[in-house]
């Protein structure tokens, strides 16, 4: 029993890195109506320039403190949001699903490629950002970097919610989220909005990326999350951040449980795949996700 | 606040002519309707004005828009939307996700004196008494009724000058229709706004306009006073739907088969 709930325990905390990389899905979809499938590069990038202003610089005699080095990458994936959005995704607006697909993809084999160019494919040593090591609650053992990333994560999806249904910015972006015409009749510039959900997701997938690496090893391999975060996001529904965290937990869930009971009899395939079983069956049954939007059709 | 369009030509995707040589005015205060039938241009003209051509793929290609002295020809949504000119497109385009208060408060984003707005708020209620009690409910599931009053309240939260309605009777009992204009009629007065409407339901929107246009075939074929319209026998034929002093062409009096058909015959 106690090595069950230590388990839900871990799965709920993996669950809501998920989420926090699904929600910088979300963020980017819900203006831009584009699924980044690069996303996964993204927050590889915001790794390695966070690694380079960090142990990199350091390496050469110029170590930053750690605060600079933090304020440095935010202002990097600031530049390199509004980068990907002017000069790759906004040309592409009102195209068909299929055009940003492809770029999408493009995008992602073109910046893993820029990535081995100036990084070069080794693995490296990510700083310590969070603290690590574990504290124990009544007989269970509970990551402090997971937990801190949870929390972070729980934080973030409210904040962001609160700040979409609240605040006057946060209603512009939520307009224009509904739909870019009549955002553009209220006098929302939608430019304005898109530019600003791409810096906020480059910023969220490198807060992931973060949680994810504090002292661990950084490598070109660490995009996958981003594959492993599109069936939370479809799940949670791609409108929606407050689902993110929720599938998030219950793909965690899953994956942990696949893993103990399931992978001994399947030679380790099941907790690989579940995510994507679950992926496929929204799209067949809910694709709206547990919280998307659904057209609303009145008669 | 007038409104003036002279000799404005639409052309949509640089192939489609839409508008050809449109004048138009507006003056401070009062309110206009714009009538015709289908694709006779009526809504790209509020489109030229609101700059919402754009996402269209149209252009004023000739011609000047002037609004309040200023050349606001061809100029970005946004500035436009700036300027006090705010249009209601057609088809009840609520943000259908999010709550009516959400939708009421998009159309104040632009505003950061929250008290005026409270105030302004306060206001609509009194044109919309049924408001109050949908704050919190999803926009996309209102009536259609309660969707036109939420759009034109959203419109009022932004505090036009120009208020630009694109058939706000679409769809509605006539009962309600007769409502909404009123309360249009109201808004107009009460709030010194300038008013542009584009209507297919003519006998209701005339009652409370000022001016009326004709468009035809993207241009004004006619325009007047409302008394000049009213009294205009092809209007009376054509928009009002009742028949001329002298009952010629009146509507029941053709025999069917000449009703029919007319362009064999």
């Amino acid at each position: 029993m106690t090595a069950l709930v230590q388990l839900l325990i871990e799965g709920v905390m993996v669950g809501l890195v998920y989420g926090l990389v699904a929600i910088s899905f979300v963020v980017i979809y819900r203006a831009s109506r584009i699924v980044n499938l690069a996303q996964g590069e993204v927050l590889v990038f915001g790794a390695l320039v966070l690694w380079t202003f960090t142990l990199g610089l350091t390496q050469f005699g110029y170590g930053l403190p750690l605060l600079a080095s933090l304020v440095a990458t935010l202002a990097f994936c600031v530049l390199f949001g509004l980068a990907l959005e002017r000069l790759v995704f906004r040309p592409l607006i009102s195209q068909p699903a299929f055009a940003i697909f492809m770029a999408s993809i493009a995008l992602l084999i073109l910046l893993r490629g820029l990535a081995q160019l100036g990084w070069t494919a080794a693995t490296r040593p990510f700083p310590v950002i969070l603290p690590e090591g574990g504290f124990m609650v009544g007989p269970f053992l509970i990551n402090t970097r997971l937990f801190i990333g949870g929390a972070f994560t729980l934080v973030v999806a409210f904040g962001l919610h609160a700040f979409f249904t609240r605040t006057r910015q946060g209603l512009r972006l939520a307009a224009v989220a509904e739909s870019h015409d009549i955002a553009l009749s209220l006098g929302v510039s939608v430019r304005w909005a898109i530019a600003v959900a791409w810096i906020l997701g480059t910023v969220v997938a490198t807060c992931a990326a973060v949680v994810l690496l504090s002292g661990r090893i950084v490598s070109l391999d660490v995009a996958q999350i981003g594959f492993k975060a599109l069936p939370v996001a479809l799940l949670g529904g791609l409108e929606s951040i407050r689902g993110a965290p929720l599938a998030g937990i219950l793909i965690g869930l899953g994956e942990v449980l696949a893993m103990a009971y399931l992978d001994p009899l399947t030679n380790g395939a099941a907790s690989g795949v579940l995510p994507y079983l679950v992926m496929i069956v929204v799209l067949l049954i809910r694709p709206q996700g547990l919280f998307g939007w659904k057209k609303i059709e009145r008669l | 606040m007038s409104l003036v369009l002279s000799n404005v030509d639409v052309v949509y995707g640089g192939v489609i002519h839409v508008l050809r040589s449109a004048n138009l005015e507006v003056p401070d205060g009062k309110m206009a309707v714009l009538l015709g039938s289908n694709g006779a241009g009526k809504t790209t003209t509020l489109k030229a004005i609101s700059g919402l051509l754009r996402s269209d793929l149209g252009k004023v290609t000739a011609g000047r828009v002037h609004f309040d002295g200023a050349d606001i020809t061809n100029g970005a949504p946004t500035d436009i939307f700036g300027r006090g000119i705010v249009q209601v497109m057609e088809g009840r385009k609520v943000l259908e996700h999010l709550t009516v208060e959400q939708n009421l408060l998009v159309g104040a984003h632009r505003r950061s004196d929250q008290k005026a707005v409270k105030d302004d708020l306060q206001r609509v209620f009194g044109y919309f008494p049924r408001l109050p009690a949908l704050l919190k409910r999803t926009a996309g599931y209102l009536s259609g009724g309660e969707m036109q009053m939420l759009l034109i309240g959203r419109a009022l939260l932004a505090r036009p000058k120009l208020l630009m309605l694109d058939e706000p009777s679409m769809g509605l009992a006539p009962i309600l229709v007769e409502q909404l204009f009123e309360i249009i009629g109201r808004i107009k007065r009460e709030e010194g706004l300038t008013i542009l409407l584009v209507e297919q339901n003519a006998r209701a929107a005339i009652g409370q306009c000022d001016y009326g246009y004709v468009m035809d075939g993207g241009r004004v074929v006619l325009h007047g006073t409302r008394a000049q319209l009213e009294n205009n026998q092809d209007v009376q034929e054509f928009y009002l739907g009742y028949a001329g002093a002298d009952g010629r062409n009146r509507f029941e009096n053709i025999k069917h088969y000449r009703r029919r058909k007319r362009w064999l015959g």
